[in-house]
């Protein structure tokens, strides 16, 4: 970004003190309520009437500055910089700086402080000093420029001249002015490297000109000028708006066929028009097509006329094809259709503008453009009009992988959820990049791939908790819990709920060791912190891997064991029963006794050391538990908890919760047969 | 990027190769033509992208002192090779004229910012009026003169059917340099030693592995990662164009790095510089280019059937955005983003697509940095799963717009009018509009300070004042409005008297208590 435009000074002259002969006819304000109010007419003329006010030539270009910068920050927020000097009787006032004000309110604020014009002499040339000075400073953003561009900029001096000489005398002047600055810079400040000087000249309204628009020449490769002349009155407004649209690159829009509400009669609704400016690249892609261009009497650039078209409501919810997006502001900007507009668009609503397209054989329309709201700015985005490479695109179903079924997507959404980013700060990216290595440290992307995942309730919680950075102890204990219950689940004989199709042939043995062996490479894979480390002792502990406990005994025992584990039942048994009077459950308990008892002879089962999973933390919390494991531990010293104790909600379980799902599989298997 | 093939029919190309060795004599009656060459040139080119990007559109044009578009814009390649076979033999060479023609055939099909591939395929005789050209691209319009778009980078490759040492090639070789210098991209391709089959060959080997090589690289979403390959190949950035100035170009990564998701809400249409259809690259090695087209195209759906039961980290990640309505925001270079998402051209058909940002960090302002984004879980409130939490999005920028609030514009007609009439609007429902009438008449005082235009206050005054003759004296209304003048007065008084520095005059005018019963 190396344009004149970045950074611009204004050079004000605080002596403009004259009338500009712009007047407000004061008496105009009253004429409306006395015949509207059904007074007699003549009643008026008992009153003296009132005093016109006059506008200062100050005041005119004020107005006319200030609306500048207005349209100027609307756009480019941040990217351009704007700094204000006055000079009045003999002294420069400098009002901001590229640091600070760089806004419309605190402008206003530093011009209400510098009060109305004070008749005097200006030294001019003082002022330019002053501002090629303070060209010399960076901005914030040449500030974080890494390489060096062309310190450039813009002194715009608002004055009154007489004649074309003053106008050439004082460019001369600024040239050498130039190259006096540029010879003496120093410290942080930078040489310029080019400069436009534009001598804004306020005349009276009934005043003839005195000078001739156009560019001043000479001065060398640094230095440009030009003069405008300004003549106070009505059409400041328009020659400002040329201005501006030259100094920034602005293009023009009017959006035409707005539906508006009258103000009188609510039932109907007439079409207006809103103008906006937008930076000139929105409409590149129009370029050549001067069909849809068309230029006002009274200024001197084109705007392109694009037509309301009523928004879906749903239209923010897409993802729209665009190649550019501009802030705007409206050229009027406090006009009824202008605020209209711009309120219907901050309070979230997208519209679409639509382009006449003359073909020789048709007249069609085209989406071109779309303004929407994007935290209390408004955009203009340019959509795709034209003929798109990616016409027909194959069907992802049609590539590789395509054919596959049992893609776990579910999951990948889960994925997607606990990986969304929001505004975090410096060192976001890694965070998110950390913790998306984390959660896909082992992710089978189909279901045919795993047996571990495809269990689904069941082990929820631990997959959930593992892959966190830290866990908590009450996560541990779930953890081992979830463990314990899918232990007890293969002990009982239960089937794993897995529907997939690698494991769905095998025998139940089969599928477990499937399931131990992905569960103990997944928590492996996770074992980054002290209590991951837990988890997985758990784990190990549970498959006699380490012989930590006393009661972890070798493999050759595992005949007294399975006796063991039918002790505990049967004393599990007991307390359910005691403990929930509602199971009068005892008969069919006896199944899983003898389901155990069978499985106990053809796979190894450990022994779960429950001193493990009875960390101290939990005595006080969880009552029932505790309660039953001491009473187990008191009476046998090892016993494997009660799966549905742990499963239970409200301490309520629901026993044989796979009986109904094996009995509709089976219906299902039928059925298919 | 969309591919012109511009292929040189004047009669030139009729001349026969020169024959080196003789051996083929005998075997062909009649002589190897340059056209012949340039007719197997199109073909290895088209047989080409077959193998390497089947989504590619070329458009076949030929020129002599004319031009014509003899196929379009199409993908069936098929077409275009029986083309090349039926072109008929036409007078002189005109280059200028052709690619002129072709900018704007290009501009009309794809737009203004769609970029092209242009593949002149020439004997390398420029032919009558070259010098003229040359001239009018070297003087200080060459950049008017130059008949391609600056604003687009399209690539320009001339390939000179010619033996490096002909004569006629020789003098044109500054012109078609030139050419390729004012564009910025591409380059003139002569071959190795004498014109032969062989030599074309192995130079357009050369164009191809230069310019027509497809993308490969590999998308990452934490450890899982899957080869892919991107359609169109995407191009080097570049922002502006200027004659004679090289720009530093950005170019892409070969590595796709996912940093997390976003809502296709959140992200808001945002602008992206191109757009790329992401496609899970076959396991098999790069296919020969000895393979028959026909053979290839059947080849083809074998490959398919196979490869669409190997799972693809394409398939799921698209299924789980797809589902969710999020968008994956990628890394494609250091400092350079964009987002990828389901999309569909029609209702049934969806596929990956990446759009890639402008390169840097803050060009969407509504996201903030891009290289400040984090994960939502590690923020003590995760906006996505707290209810009470503020969204995360929009980032709103700090100042307000001056549409989204109560600035004061007069240098427009009416504005100053319209303010003044609001105030009269309250003045008249006084005292029910108290404070609407106190709140319209501080914002038209402080702007009159701040216009310097102390003398409005004055003329304001003078209306209240006569305001007050239509209002019964001792009603609240007349108090108010004879309070208001009071304080005007005094504000202009003190604005205009410059040896005033307390600014007491910028605060406020408050409404005058008249209900002391009240206590508040």
């Amino acid at each position: 970004m190396s344009s004149l435009s970045q950074k611009t000074v204004f050079v004000m002259d605080h002596t403009l003190a004259a009338s500009s002969g712009v007047q407000l006819d004061m008496e105009s304000f009253c004429k409306p309520r006395l015949s509207g109010s059904g007074m007699s007419l003549p009643h008026a003329s008992h009153y003296i009437p009132l005093l016109p006010v006059d506008k200062t030539i100050w005041t005119c270009a004020v107005e006319a500055i200030t609306e500048y910068c207005r349209i100027v920050w609307d756009i480019f927020p941040g990217t351009r910089f704007i700094s204000l000097m006055s000079i009045g009787g003999g002294a420069v006032e400098r009002l901001s700086s590229w640091h600070q004000d760089q806004s419309l309110n605190a402008i206003m604020q530093l011009l209400m402080v510098l009060g109305p014009a004070r008749p005097g002499t200006a030294d001019l040339l003082s002022g330019c000093l002053a501002a090629l000075q303070n060209l010399t400073e960076v901005t914030p953003a040449q500030k974080l420029q890494t390489q060096p561009v062309g310190n450039k900029g813009r002194v715009v001096v608002v004055t009154k001249l007489h004649s074309d000489d003053e106008a050439r005398l004082y460019y001369q002047k600024f040239c050498d002015l130039v190259a006096n600055v540029n010879r003496s810079v120093d410290g942080d400040k930078v040489p310029i490297a080019h400069v436009q000087l534009v001598l804004l000249s306020f005349i009276g309204e009934k005043e003839p000109s005195r000078v001739n628009n156009g560019s001043l020449s000479g001065g060398g490769s640094g230095v440009s000028g030009e003069v405008v002349e300004m003549q106070c009155g009505s059409c400041v407004a328009a020659k400002l708006c040329s201005l501006v649209v030259r100094h920034y690159n602005l293009a023009s829009t009017t959006v035409t066929g707005i539906p508006m509400k009258e103000e009188q009669n609510a039932s109907s609704s007439a079409n207006y028009d809103v103008e906006l400016f937008h930076p000139a690249e929105a409409h590149a892609a129009t370029a050549g097509d001067n069909s849809i261009r068309t230029t006002r009497q009274d200024t001197d650039y084109p705007t392109v006329t694009l037509k309301w078209s009523t928004p879906r409501t749903n239209a923010s919810q897409e993802l729209h094809q665009c190649s550019t997006a501009f802030r705007i502001t409206s050229v009027d900007v406090n006009s009824r259709p202008s605020s209209c507009l711009t309120n219907f668009l901050l309070n979230g609503r997208w519209v679409m503008l639509e382009m006449p397209k003359k073909t020789p054989t048709q007249h069609t329309k085209v989406m071109s453009h779309m303004l929407a709201a994007h935290g209390g700015d408004i955009y203009i985005h340019t959509l795709l009009t034209a003929r798109t490479v990616l016409e027909d695109p194959p069907s992802i179903s049609e590539g590789q992988g395509g054919k596959v079924t049992d893609y776990r997507i579910p999951d990948f959404a889960q994925l997607i959820r606990a990986n969304m980013l929001v505004p975090y700060g410096k060192n976001g990216p890694e965070r998110s990049r950390e913790q998306l290595d984390r959660h896909t440290k082992h992710f089978p992307i189909t279901l045919s791939q795993t047996t571990l995942f495809s269990i689904g309730p069941p082990i929820e919680s631990l997959l959930k908790f593992i892959v966190q950075s830290e866990l908590t102890d009450d996560e541990v204990l779930e953890c081992k819990q979830v463990i314990f219950s899918l232990l007890n689940a293969e002990v009982q004989g239960d089937s794993l709920n897995t529907s997939h199709i690698r494991t769905k042939g095998l025998k139940k043995e089969d599928q477990y060791k499937a399931m131990w062996k992905e569960l103990e490479r997944f928590l492996l894979d996770h074992n980054s912190s002290a209590n991951h480390q837990k988890v997985y002792e758990c784990f190990l502990h549970c498959h006699s891997k380490e012989p930590v406990s006393a009661y972890d005994s070798s493999s050759g025992a595992s005949n007294q064991e399975s006796v063991n584990i039918d002790q505990a039942l049967e004393e599990l048994d007991a307390a359910v029963a005691a403990s929930l009077p509602r199971h009068g459950g005892g008969s069919k308990r006896h199944h899983a006794n003898e389901t155990s008892s069978d499985g106990s002879k053809k796979r190894r089962v450990t022994q779960p050391s429950i001193t493990s999973s009875t960390s101290p933390s939990v005595t006080s919390g969880m009552s029932l538990l505790t309660i039953m494991m001491q009473k187990i531990k008191s009476s046998e010293g090892k016993c494997l908890p009660f799966a549905g104790q742990l499963k239970a909600e409200n301490n309520v379980t629901k026993l044989y919760a796979n009986f109904q799902k094996e009995k509709d599989k089976e219906d299902m298997s039928s059925r298919r047969k | 990027m969309p591919t012109v093939i511009l292929l040189d029919v004047s009669f030139s190309m009729c001349r026969p190769v020169p024959n080196i060795g003789g051996q083929d004599e005998a075997e062909n009656s009649s002589p190897l033509l340059r056209k012949d060459l340039a007719a197997l040139a199109c073909c290895q080119l088209l047989d080409h992208l077959t193998l390497t990007n089947k989504l590619e559109f070329v458009s076949l044009v030929i020129y002599s002192s004319l031009y014509e578009v003899v196929v379009g814009f199409t993908r069936d390649y098929n077409s275009i090779r029986k083309a090349v076979m039926q072109v008929g033999d036409y007078d002189k060479t005109c280059l200028h004229g052709a690619l002129q023609g072709t900018v704007l055939y290009c501009k009309e099909e794809w737009g203004n910012n769609m970029p092209c591939q242009i593949l002149v395929i020439t004997d390398g005789a420029a032919g009558v009026g070259q010098s003229g050209y040359l001239r009018s691209l070297t003087g200080p319009r060459a950049a008017q003169n130059f008949p391609l778009p600056l604003t687009v980078p399209a690539t320009l490759d001339i390939v000179c059917l010619a033996s490096p040492d002909d004569p006629a090639l020789l003098a044109s070789l500054p012109l078609y340099q030139r050419y390729v210098e004012l564009n910025g991209d591409g380059s003139v391709h002569v071959p190795q030693g004498k014109l032969s089959k062989k030599s074309t060959r192995d130079l357009m080997s050369e164009v191809l592995s230069s310019q027509f090589s497809p993308y490969h690289g590999v998308l990452r979403c934490g450890n899982l990662s899957t080869n892919i390959t991107l359609a169109p190949p995407p191009q080097p950035y570049q922002p502006y164009r200027e004659v004679g100035v090289t720009n530093v170009r950005e170019t892409m990564s070969k590595e796709l790095l996912v940093l997390g998701f976003l809502s296709i809400v959140d992200v808001s249409s945002p602008p992206a510089s191109s757009r790329h259809l992401l496609l899970p690259l076959q396991h098999k090695g790069e296919g020969n280019s000895t393979s028959s087209p026909d053979g290839a195209g059947s080849g083809d759906e074998e490959v398919s059937a196979d490869e669409g039961k190997i799972p693809s980290l394409c398939v799921v990640l698209h299924g789980g955005l797809k589902k969710e309505g999020k968008v994956a925001l990628c890394q494609v270079a250091p400092n350079w983003y964009g987002i990828l998402y389901s999309w569909s051209d029609n209702k049934k058909k969806s596929n990956l697509l990446l759009s890639i940002f402008h390169p840097g960090t803050d060009v969407i302002p509504w996201l903030g940095k891009l290289d400040e984004l984090g994960p939502a879980s590690c923020l003590p409130e995760n906006p996505y799963t707290d209810p009470d939490a503020l969204p995360p999005f929009p980032v709103k920028s700090g100042e307000k717009r001056s549409y989204n609030q109560a600035c004061v514009v007069w240098v427009r007609a009416g504005g100053l009018q319209s303010d003044v009439q609001k105030i009269l609007r309250h003045a008249r429902k006084l005292p029910d509009k108290t404070n609407s009438f106190y709140k319209e008449l501080n914002r038209v005082r402080r702007a009159a300070l701040q216009y310097g235009f102390p003398s409005l206050l004055h003329g304001l005054s003078a209306i209240l004042e006569r305001e007050v003759l239509s209002v019964p004296a001792q009603a609240e209304a007349a108090i108010q409005l004879q309070h208001a003048c009071a304080a005007l007065m005094a504000c202009a008084h003190s604005a205009m008297d410059p040896n005033v520095t307390d600014n007491k005059h910028h605060s406020n005018i408050v409404p005058l208590k008249t209900n002391y019963a009240s206590h508040d």
